[in-house]
């Protein structure tokens, strides 16, 4: 995995980069700021991106901005955006243009290693990877649509997991069940929230989410 | 706006200095002379409105008072200006509106028909007296040099009416009422503008209505001031936060998670990162004391306002001495302010003005904290939106105090910033 990270704090940055080829992952380039960010990833044709948002100028969504940039320029490029704290409408902005290959975690994430180089190549090959805490704020969020209460804990759980970008293995191994039970329970979560059922994880991460953040007002 | 007055904070008044007495004493003459100027076309006015009052009965008056009344309007008016530049100020009245019964029902120009009135007559005879004292103190003093001289007719002075003068001896002795004249003048003029514009500031000052309107405005932007250095506070705590102490606690996560999967198969590089997570806490923590700091800086509230500007003076690159004699404390967030407007001011002395030295004086007087803060660099300080300058007015205001800065290029410069005490 060919890898450019875009952080403008040297100490996280250095970290980033020690911690990842500590991994054995090639770490090809580490920026600062967006326009040398997109710069790396044009030279270098890397196929993973991780992306702080804060960065120079104005310190405010400058790494969404530069991410959605850098995929128009290299369609196919991984982004995984890392943000001090969680914000909605960020998330919006990245998923705006589908789920595939992209990722949008808080940086402390980081810590935990395994599952962070989890979210990392989820990303790469193909997936998507949100953090618990954007899923956890889609969930609580009030709506007129019901459907939601329809689901047991379980399935709950199931769903916020799937939101995750989490495929049936990894669900069913946070999860503690089987490989089965976690099919029963995604067909039951499809048919109580009127989804259309899908395998691909892509997809299903998309018609998930859409559905938690229209709050069931569109089919999906 | 606040009125920027700045003799704020002068060294105390020394009344028989003859020095301060002497400059008193010109400050009235030119005040009484300026008086007695208007209180000359005040009379004239007044004349104007009489006759064209009684033209009235006759008609034609109906069509010459009101251009009587707005001639008395721009003479009341140039009276404020006149009185606004030796006190606080009275605001100009508008325009008198067509129409003669809409200008008489206006309380301003009642009032100003009043104070025509009173100045056409009492200010008139004040100036007078005011003027011929020290002339007469000089025609006095001076008599023993020409009194020889023919004397222009049978009129003559003070002096010559109360003494036959046959010899030099009777001259001195005019010469010694010069010397009460003298004192007279000292005694009289320096009080006596204050006496001519009495009537002056009752009568022209706007009415209770305006001023509260005047009031009003002003509450409302030194309100909007405070609010926007509010928010722009609490943005700048915010980037700290996250820009600075949390990236920080970020990286120590970081380096622990790093360390704790090099810990089995290479303790050395997990020493190092353990190391590296170390360091990065530590910088987290010094970064926190910061912010702490800077929101409200803890001596402030443990100690005084005193030590805490001495804490200030120590860590400014400028030689810089604090002079704080307060006796008691002000309300929190006063001090607070009076802390930030000196510590903002001491970066600016450091930065921008190349001196060499830089005082600090807090006083606590009539109620109110006074700050002066002075350096002897290049000066030409000026106010721009957004720089420290400006950070300090609007922190100033928004307590409704005041701020005024004197800064001639060359140096030196002044900052006097006075605060309500607010207990």
């Amino acid at each position: 995995m060919r890898i450019v990270i875009a952080e403008d704090d040297p100490l996280l940055r250095e970290g980033l980069a020690l911690l990842l080829r500590a991994e054995a992952l090639d770490v090809v380039a580490t920026t600062a700021d967006p326009d040398s960010f997109l710069q790396a990833v044009d030279i270098h044709r890397p196929d993973t991106a991780i992306v702080d948002v804060r960065m120079p100028p104005t310190h405010t969504d400058e790494g969404i901005r530069a991410a959605v940039e850098a995929r128009r320029r290299q369609p196919g490029l991984a982004v995984l955006v890392l943000s001090a704290y969680v914000e909605q409408a960020f998330a919006t902005d990245l998923l705006a243009h589908g789920s595939a290959r992209l990722g949008y975690m808080l940086k402390e994430r980081v810590g935990r290693v395994q599952e962070f180089l989890s979210a990392l190549h989820r990303v790469a090959d193909g997936g998507t990877a949100i953090d618990p805490e954007v899923v956890a704020q889609l969930l609580t969020r009030t709506r007129p649509d019901n459907r939601l209460e329809r689901l047991s804990p379980r399935e709950r759980d199931v769903l916020a997991l799937m939101a995750e970008g989490l495929g049936n293995a990894a669900i069913a191994e946070r999860l503690f069940v089987t490989d089965g039970a976690v099919h029963k329970h995604i067909r039951n979560i499809f048919a109580k929230l009127d989804l259309a059922p899908t395998d691909r994880t892509d997809r299903r991460v998309a018609a998930v989410l859409h559905y938690l953040e229209s709050g069931g007002q569109h089919k999906a | 706006m606040p009125v920027n007055d700045p003799h704020e904070g002068d060294e105390p008044v020394r009344p028989w200095d003859p020095i301060v007495r002497g400059r008193a004493t010109l400050d009235g003459l030119e005040q009484l002379v300026g008086g007695f100027g208007t209180a000359v076309l005040a009379l004239l006015t007044l004349c104007g409105v009489i006759i064209s009052a009684l033209a009235c009965v006759v008609g034609i008056g109906l069509l010459v008072l009101p251009t009587a009344l707005r001639v008395l309007r721009a003479l009341a008016n140039r009276e404020r200006a006149r009185l606004s530049r030796s006190g606080p100020e009275l605001i100009a009245a508008d325009p008198v509106p067509d129409g003669l019964l809409a200008a008489l029902k206006q309380p301003v120009t009642r009032r100003e028909l009043c104070w025509v009135l009173c100045h056409a007559s009492f200010g008139l005879a004040l100036g007078l007296t005011g003027v011929s004292l020290p002339l007469n103190a000089v025609r006095d003093l001076t008599y023993p040099l020409w009194w020889q001289l023919p004397p222009p007719g049978d009129t003559a002075g003070a002096g010559m009416s109360l003494l036959a003068v046959n010899e030099l001896f009777d001259a001195f002795l005019i010469a010694l009422m010069g010397v009460g004249w003298v004192v007279l003048t000292l005694l009289v003029v320096p009080v006596a503008p204050r006496l001519q514009a009495w009537h002056g500031r009752r009568l022209l000052a706007a009415g209770p209505e305006a001023d509260l309107a005047l009031r009003v405005a002003q509450l409302t932007a030194t309100r909007a001031a405070a609010v926007d250095a509010h928010a722009a506070e609490l943005r700048r705590i915010e980037r700290l936060l996250h820009d600075g102490t949390q990236n920080r606690i970020v990286a120590v996560t970081v380096m622990l998670g790093a360390a704790r999967r090099a810990v089995a198969h290479d303790p050395a590089i997990a020493e190092a990162m353990l190391e590296d997570a170390q360091g990065a806490a530590e910088k987290a923590l010094a970064e926190l004391r910061g912010l702490v700091r800077s929101i409200l800086p803890p001596v402030l509230e443990d100690r005084s306002l005193s030590d805490a500007l001495t804490g200030l003076a120590a860590a400014c690159p400028v030689p810089c001495e604090i002079d704080a004699d307060l006796p008691g404390r002000c309300a929190v967030s006063v001090e607070a302010t009076a802390y930030f407007v000196v510590a903002e001011a001491l970066t600016n002395v450091a930065r921008h003005s190349g001196a060499g030295r830089a005082t600090v004086t807090v006083r606590r007087r009539d109620e109110r904290l006074r700050l002066t803060i002075s350096d002897n660099g290049r000066g030409g300080a000026r106010e721009r939106s957004g720089s420290g300058l400006a950070g300090i007015r609007h922190r100033t205001e928004a307590h409704d105090g005041t701020f005024a800065l004197t800064s001639p290029p060359g140096g030196p410069t002044t900052l006097n910033v006075s605060l309500p005490c607010g207990l």
